[in-house]
C-alpha cells in the first residue's frame, strides 16, 4: 500500500526561540521579567503578539519583550542596566542568545 | 262566631272575675260587634258579613283541577268583589288570608303529586326528554292559574297567594328538578352546529327532538308566573354560560391563526342576545328598550365570553407559544381579554406550571428550552408590553438554564451561527445587532415615565433589555463566560473550517464586537489574525521549498483556548513533512520556532491499494495509523500505541474503526489488525460492528460517556477547573501561613480581593474539604489551619 498525502491542514503554534523555553507541552515557561506576561503573549501596551510585539535579547542572556525593556531603559532609574542582573544592557546580535 | 259571642260574654260574667276585667271584656266585645255589624240595625250587618265571609272563603278554596266536579263556578265578579269589600271593611281580611294560606298548604299535596309524576316520567325516559319538564311546568302553571284569585281583588290578596304558592312550590320541588330545569332552559338556546364535536351528544339528540321555538316564548312567561325566573336566575345564567363555553370549546380551541374575539362578539349579538331578550325582556317590543333592559345581563355574558376565552387560551398558552409566530393573532385576543378579566395571575401560574412540566426537565434539549424561552419572550411581550408577565414566567426558566452546563455553548453557538444558517437560528433575530443593554438606573427626569404595573413584584426591573440576545446573555451575571465560550467555539470552527472559514468568522466577530465591545473580543481578533498570518507564511514557505500538501495553521498559543491534548509523534512521511516545514519556517522567521499539535487538523489521503484507491479525509491520528500500516501489514493495538506515544486505547480503537469502516484493515484476532490489500466483500461489516461494541466497552471502562470529542471537551473543562483551583489554593496557603486558624467566611472574604475570584462559599468549602482529604489542611471548630509537615 502506498499512502499519498494530498492535503494536510495541520496545526502548530509558534514560540520564540528562547533558551528557557520548556519542552513539554503543559509546562510553564519563564515569563518576561518585566511585565510577567509570557513571551508568546504580548506586553501590556500591545494587543497582538508575535512580530508586532517582538522580544529583545541581551548579551547577559536575559530576554524581555522589546517594548517592556525599551520603556525600562527609558526611565532614569534604570541606569541603562538589565533589570535582572544590573549589568549594563547590551542587546545581543542577530537576536540569538543561545 | 259572632253569634256565640253573647254566650261567651255570659260565661265571662259568671266567672268570679273582677269588675274591671268585666267592663274591659264588655268594651272589647262591643267593639268587635260594632266592627262586624257596622252601623246596621240589629244583627243585620252581622248576617251580611257572615254571608260575605262564607262566599269569599269558598271562592278562595283551592280546587282539585283533576277532578271535573270540583271546578270553580263562574262567579259574578261584582258579587265577589262586594263580599271581599265587606270582609275588608270589617277588617277581617288578614284572618281570611290566613285561612287562604292554610287552605293552600293543605291542598298542596295535589300539586306535589303532579310534580312527582312528571319528574318520574322524566327520569325514567332515556335520553331524558326536556319536554316532560315543560309539561310539568305547564301543569304547575295550570294549578297556579286555577288557584290564583282575580287580580281585581287587589294586590294584597294576589300577592299573598303568589308568595305562599311559590314558597310551597319551591319547598316541594326536589333537587332533581333543577337538572331538568336546566335541561329545559338549554333547549331554548339556538342549537350548536350539528357537525361540531360537542361533548354530551345525548343532550343534542334531545335538543333536536325538542323544537325550541315551539314553547320558547310561553315557557318564559310560565317561569315568570311560577317565580322561577327569580328563583333560578343563577341556574338560567349558568345554562347560558355553559352554552357559551361549549360553543367556544368547539369553535375556538386550537384556533390560533386568527383573532376570534370579533367573531365571538358578533356571535353573541346574533345568537345569545336574542335569547337573553326572550328571557329577561320578553314583553318589550321596542328593540332599543329591550337592549337597554338586558344591558346588565348581557354585559355579564360579554364578560363571561372574555373570561372563557381567557381561560381557554391560558390553558393552551404553552402550545400557542410553540406555534409562534403562526399563533400571533390569538395573542391579540389574550391581550384584550386580560384587560377585562383579571387573569394575569392565573396566566403566570398556568404557564409556569406548563413550563415546569413540559420544558424544564432533563429530557428537553437545551436548544429547545432556549428556543421556547425566546418565543415566550416574544409572545409575552406581545401580550404585556411592560414585561411583568414575562418577568414572572421567565424567572424559573432562567434559573433552570443557568444550571444547565451547555446553556452558554448553546447561546454562543447561536450568537455565532445565527442569522446565516436558518436551521441553527433559534433567535429568529431580525433586529440589527446592538450593543448589549446595560442595566441602567431609572431616569427620574423622563416625562413619559409610567409607574410599574400593579402586579409587578419588588424585584421587577422595568428597563428590561430590549433585544432577545441581551436577555439571553443576561441569564448569567457575567459576560466573561460568554466571551470564553465564544473563543472556544471560534477556535473549533477555525481549525475545522475550510479556506473561507476566516472570512465568515470575521463577519461574526464584527457582529459580536458590536454586542460585547471591542476589548472583550480582542482575543478573537488575534485568532483571526493568526489565520491570515498562517496563510501568508504558507505562501512564503511554499515559495521557498515546495512542500505541496502541508498547509499548517500557526496559532499564538496564549490567545487560543487550551489546545493541548494527546501528544503523539506522527510517523514516516508526516514527520518528514513537518520537520522540513518547521525548518523553512525558522528560516523565514529566525527567532521563532514551530511546535506541532499533532492531534489537530485534518489530512486528505489517497491510499493506493492493489485493487483499489481509497480517498479519504481523516484526523491526523488515523493518518498516522495508516502510515504505520504502510510500513508493515500487521499490527497489534499495543504496538501501535507504543509507536505513536501518548494516546489512549479508546482513541486508538476509534481510529482503527475508521479504517475498518473504510474496508482498509480488519481485525483478525483480538487486538491484531491486518491491512487488506485486496478488498473483502463480506465480513467487513461484522468486524466493524464488533469493533464498535469493543470501543464502547473501552469507553465505558474509561468512564467517558459519548464520543471522544465530548470526552476531550469534558477533560478540558475539568483541567481548567483544576487550574483555577490551584491558583486559589496558593492564595489560601499563603493566607493560612500568615494567619493560622481562619474561619471559612474570612477566607472567602479575603479571596474576594482577588480579581478573578468567583467561587461561592460552598465551592470554596468543597475546595478546602478536598485539600483536607489530601492532608494539606485541617479544620477544628470551623477554623481552618495548615497541616505542618
Amino acid at each position: 500500500m502506498k499512502v499519498k498525502v494530498t492535503n494536510w491542514n495541520a496545526v502548530a503554534y509558534w514560540h520564540w526561540d528562547v533558551a528557557s523555553a520548556v519542552d513539554d507541552f503543559s509546562g510553564e515557561q519563564e515569563p518576561c521579567g518585566i511585565c510577567r506576561n509570557p513571551y508568546e503573549g504580548c506586553c501590556p501596551s500591545c494587543k497582538v503578539p508575535g512580530d508586532d510585539c517582538p522580544l529583545i535579547w541581551g548579551e547577559c542572556t536575559h530576554v524581555f519583550h522589546m517594548h517592556c525593556l525599551l520603556k525600562w531603559i527609558g526611565t532614569s532609574t534604570s541606569k541603562q542596566q538589565c533589570p535582572m542582573d544590573r549589568r549594563p544592557w547590551v542587546t545581543a546580535d542577530a537576536g540569538k542568545s543561545s | 262566631m259572632a253569634l256565640f259571642a253573647p254566650a261567651a260574654r255570659d260565661a265571662a260574667l259568671n266567672d268570679g272575675t273582677t269588675e274591671a276585667l268585666r267592663s274591659q271584656v264588655a268594651a272589647k266585645w262591643g267593639e268587635a260587634f260594632a266592627r262586624l255589624n257596622r252601623a246596621e240595625p240589629g244583627i243585620q250587618g252581622l248576617m251580611e258579613f257572615s254571608q260575605a265571609w262564607g262566599m269569599a272563603k269558598e271562592y278562595l278554596r283551592p280546587r282539585d283541577i283533576m277532578n271535573p266536579a270540583d271546578v270553580r263556578p263562574d262567579y259574578n265578579i261584582s258579587l265577589i268583589r262586594h263580599a271581599f269589600d265587606l270582609v275588608g271593611q270589617s277588617r277581617r281580611l288578614p284572618v281570611l288570608l290566613e285561612g287562604l294560606i292554610e287552605q293552600t298548604r293543605q291542598a298542596f299535596p295535589l300539586v306535589e303529586r303532579t310534580i312527582h309524576y312528571h319528574l318520574q316520567v322524566y327520569e325514567a325516559t332515556e335520553p331524558r326528554d326536556p319536554r316532560e319538564i315543560a309539561r310539568l311546568v305547564q301543569a304547575l302553571r295550570r294549578w297556579y292559574d286555577a288557584w290564583l284569585p282575580w287580580s281585581e281583588l287587589g294586590v294584597t290578596i294576589c300577592g299573598t297567594f303568589t308568595l305562599h304558592f311559590h314558597t310551597l312550590l319551591f319547598a316541594a320541588l326536589p333537587p332533581s328538578f333543577i337538572t331538568g330545569f336546566k335541561h329545559l332552559c338549554a333547549c331554548t338556546l339556538p342549537n350548536i352546529h350539528a357537525d361540531s364535536t360537542v361533548p354530551g351528544s345525548a343532550d343534542n339528540a334531545a335538543l333536536d327532538n325538542a323544537d325550541p321555538t315551539h314553547f320558547a316564548f310561553r315557557i318564559w312567561d310560565t317561569f315568570d308566573a311560577l317565580g322561577m325566573l327569580d328563583r333560578y336566575e343563577t341556574v338560567i345564567a349558568s345554562v347560558g354560560y355553559e352554552y357559551i363555553e361549549r360553543v367556544m370549546r368547539a369553535t375556538c380551541a386550537g384556533v390560533w391563526g386568527k383573532a376570534v374575539m370579533p367573531e365571538l362578539r358578533r356571535w353573541v349579538a346574533v345568537r345569545v342576545k336574542p335569547w337573553l331578550r326572550s328571557v329577561y325582556a320578553k314583553d318589550i317590543e321596542d328593540d332599543q328598550a329591550a337592549m337597554t333592559a338586558i344591558q346588565t345581563v348581557s354585559s355579564r355574558f360579554d364578560f363571561h365570553v372574555a373570561k372563557t376565552l381567557c381561560d381557554l387560551r391560558i390553558s393552551e398558552l404553552f402550545d400557542i407559544i410553540i406555534d409562534y409566530p403562526d399563533s400571533a393573532p390569538c395573542l391579540e385576543d389574550i391581550k384584550e381579554c386580560l384587560v377585562r378579566v383579571d387573569g394575569r395571575a392565573s396566566l403566570v401560574q398556568a404557564l409556569r406550571k406548563a413550563n415546569r412540566k413540559r420544558l424544564l426537565h432533563p429530557g428537553a434539549d437545551t436548544r429547545l428550552i432556549l428556543q421556547q424561552y425566546v418565543l415566550t419572550i416574544k409572545c409575552l411581550r406581545a401580550i404585556d408590553p411592560q414585561g411583568v408577565l414575562l418577568f414572572k414566567v421567565a424567572d424559573p426558566i432562567r434559573r433552570y438554564l443557568r444550571e444547565r452546563p451547555d446553556t452558554i455553548r448553546c447561546i454562543v453557538a447561536n450568537l455565532v451561527g445565527g442569522s446565516g444558517d436558518s436551521e441553527d437560528d433559534i433567535l429568529g433575530e431580525t433586529e440589527p445587532p446592538a450593543p448589549l443593554h446595560q442595566p441602567e438606573l431609572e431616569d427620574y427626569t423622563d416625562p413619559n415615565w409610567e409607574p410599574e404595573p400593579l402586579d409587578a413584584g419588588p424585584d421587577f426591573r422595568a428597563n428590561r433589555p430590549a433585544d432577545v440576545i441581551s436577555t439571553l446573555v443576561s441569564i448569567y451575571d457575567s459576560r466573561d463566560l460568554f466571551v470564553k465560550e465564544l473563543q472556544v467555539l471560534l477556535a473549533q470552527r477555525l481549525l475545522k473550517g475550510g479556506g473561507d472559514a476566516p472570512e465568515k468568522e470575521r463577519r461574526n466577530v464584527e457582529i459580536l464586537k458590536i454586542r460585547f465591545g471591542d476589548a472583550a473580543l480582542q482575543v478573537c481578533e488575534v485568532m483571526l489574525k493568526d489565520m491570515g498570518d498562517s496563510r501568508r507564511t504558507d505562501v512564503h514557505v511554499q515559495g521557498q521549498e515546495n512542500l505541496g500538501v502541508l498547509h499548517p495553521t500557526i496559532i499564538s498559543r496564549h490567545f487560543w483556548p487550551a489546545v493541548e491534548g494527546a501528544e503523539f509523534k506522527l510517523p514516516g512521511q508526516f514527520e518528514r513533512l513537518q520537520s522540513s516545514y518547521a525548518k523553512q519556517y525558522t528560516l523565514f522567521k529566525p527567532d521563532k520556532k514551530l511546535r506541532w499539535l499533532p492531534h489537530l487538523g485534518t489530512v486528505s489521503l489517497e491510499l493506493e491499494l492493489e485493487d483499489r484507491t481509497v480517498r479519504v479525509q481523516v484526523p491526523p491520528l488515523e493518518a498516522a495509523f495508516i502510515e504505520l500500516f504502510s510500513e508493515q501489514d500487521t499490527w497489534t493495538v499495543p504496538a501501535l500505541i507504543e509507536r505513536l506515544g501518548k494516546i489512549t486505547r479508546a482513541a486508538a480503537l476509534k481510529a482503527l474503526l475508521t479504517w475498518v469502516n473504510h474496508g482498509v484493515i480488519k481485525e483478525t484476532e483480538e487486538d491484531t489488525y491486518v491491512l487488506l490489500e485486496r478488498a473483502e466483500s463480506e465480513g467487513g461489516q461484522g468486524d466493524a460492528r464488533k469493533l464498535q461494541a469493543k470501543q464502547r466497552l473501552v469507553e465505558q471502562e474509561a468512564g467517558a460517556g459519548g464520543g471522544q470529542e465530548e470526552g476531550r471537551e469534558e477533560e478540558r473543562r475539568r483541567e481548567e477547573g483544576r487550574r483555577e483551583m490551584d491558583v486559589y489554593w496558593k492564595f489560601i496557603q499563603g493566607m493560612l501561613t500568615n494567619l493560622p486558624n481562619l474561619p471559612l467566611e474570612r477566607i472567602h472574604a479575603m479571596l474576594g480581593f482577588v480579581d478573578t475570584y468567583n467561587l461561592t462559599t460552598e465551592q470554596l468549602a468543597g475546595l478546602l474539604d478536598a485539600a483536607r482529604r489530601e492532608g494539606l489542611v485541617d479544620v477544628k471548630e470551623g477554623l481552618w489551619k495548615l497541616v505542618i509537615k
